[in-house]
């Protein structure tokens, strides 16, 4: 006999529900997506907290599990994407400090290639460390860091398309 | 100089989702923690079938006990127990089914009701159930006896629940027979049996292996249990075989409704008969052992 940890899950899970749906929503913009990865998170966090090694139950450990549900979503996209993108990504670095407009940036987030926003996303949304996105996506440091560079000059690109001064 | 990017950054901010889709993930998150998922599997022979009780009860040590010991249950697997030493889950198998049940916690909902859960419940002896579930302190609700329904007694169990025990119906070897007034075996009789293989054959994809005279083939791949037998002087078509609980009061009652009844044959698989509806159509009725 032994406890189950996912008792801990329910006992949590009003608390937890805001905080994931709200991390979530915020970084994939749609209601239906936040709400197909949020019932990902709980369900599948039912079997991680059963896993051996497992972590207490926490709110942020949730946000955690939402994380990577979150790169899978955007994997999946990456590669129904693939197929349409053209091969086409800059990998100049100019010095760039304008202050950015946060509604804009958003807008230009959601147009991106689902790579790059992931990338983008888990580095400055959520602000983790360069080894911390690159072991969420599951790639090198140097390729997150190559794949970072490229993301954002993908995104300066957009963003002064927006801004309707192209250069 | 500062990175722009950083001003991308978004601290976790709550938000309530649609209150009907917080129930709803409530709801199968509860489902999918007391149904435990692979925690359920460790005795592969009974499965979960369309309806499983799960019961509320006071004490689901001494309830798991109870149910081993009166109703023959077996343990599935080791019941989850929570930090604060309450049983959460817990699974018994019963005859072909399972049983559930876990303390009880309010904060889930999960309380037991006034009077118990009723449940209906085979064994092969009803009056060493009841006689055993009395001794362990359930409350007699209705002594063994024969209703019209068989035989059977109710108890209230120590834990609060209704158990109404009743006589399971006898079991052929390989599992359930088929019951009064089921077809239990189909006979496809043909002019012809070679021109019927070639024809159904060649439409259905039906399979033949030979049967127990020369004229008789076991069919394979038409979903029925039978054969198909070729010969002349028979009615031609399907003739079906029912089952009855006996024999002799189903000949009576094909004679009072305008029917002919034919020799009781002892064969191999139980009694049998042939008999003719009063529209002088064939069958076969047949008494299982």
């Amino acid at each position: 006999m032994r406890p189950d940890p996912a008792f801990a899950l329910l006992e949590l899970y009003e608390a937890a529900l805001p905080e994931v749906y709200g991390y979530l929503l915020s970084r994939c913009g749609s209601v239906a997506v936040a709400e197909e990865l949020t019932s990902e998170t709980f369900l599948g966090a039912v079997t991680a907290c059963r896993g051996t090694g497992a972590p207490p139950v926490s709110t942020r450990w949730l946000i955690g599990v939402a994380r990577h549900k979150l790169v899978d979503h955007w994997r999946r996209r990456e590669r129904e994407e693939r197929g349409l993108r053209l091969v086409h990504e800059t990998g100049t670095v100019d010095p760039w400090d304008e202050e950015l407009d946060a509604l804009l940036a958003r807008e230009v987030l959601a147009e991106l290639g689902a790579h790059h926003r992931a990338a983008l996303t888990l580095r400055y949304l959520d602000g983790l460390a360069v080894p911390e996105v690159a072991k969420l996506l599951g790639r090198t440091v140097h390729a997150t860091e190559a794949l970072l560079v490229r993301a954002r000059a993908a995104f300066r690109t957009a963003y002064r398309r927006k801004e309707g001064r192209d250069d | 100089m500062t990175d722009p990017f950083d001003a991308l950054r978004a601290p976790v901010e709550p938000v309530d989702p649609d209150p009907r889709f917080a129930a709803e993930l409530r709801e199968r998150l509860q489902r999918a923690v007391l149904n435990g998922g692979e925690m359920t599997s460790t005795e592969a022979s009974v499965k979960l079938r369309s309806l499983t009780p799960y019961l509320a009860v006071s004490d689901a040590r001494r309830a798991i006990e109870f149910y081993v010991e009166v109703f023959g249950a077996t343990r599935r697997g080791d019941p989850i127990v929570m930090p604060d030493g309450r049983i959460g889950h817990a699974e018994l198998a019963i005859g072909d089914a399972v049983l559930m049940l876990a303390e009880e916690f309010e904060e889930i909902g999960h309380v037991a009701s006034p009077g118990g859960a009723s449940v209906r419940i085979e064994v092969s002896d009803v009056d060493g159930a009841v006689e055993r579930a009395v001794a362990r302190g359930a409350e007699l609700l209705r002594p063994v006896g024969d209703s019209g329904y068989g035989r059977g007694g109710a108890i209230r169990d120590p834990f609060g629940q209704r158990w109404l025990v009743s006589q399971a119906p006898p079991r052929t070897a390989t599992g359930t027979g088929p019951r009064h007034g089921e077809a239990a075996y189909f006979t496809f009789q043909v002019p012809d049996d070679e021109a019927a293989k070639v024809f159904y054959g060649g439409v259905l994809g039906w399979r033949f292996s030979p049967g127990s005279t020369e004229t008789a083939w076991g069919v394979e791949g038409n979903g029925l249990f039978g054969g198909l037998w070729g010969g002349p002087g028979r009615q031609v078509g399907w003739k079906l075989m029912y089952a009855v609980d006996d024999l002799e009061a189903a000949l009576a009652r094909v004679r009072e409704l305008g029917g002919q009844t034919g020799e009781v044959e002892h064969q191999p698989y139980g009694l049998s008969a042939d008999c003719v509806d009063n529209q002088g159509i064939q069958f076969w009725l047949l008494q299982q052992p």
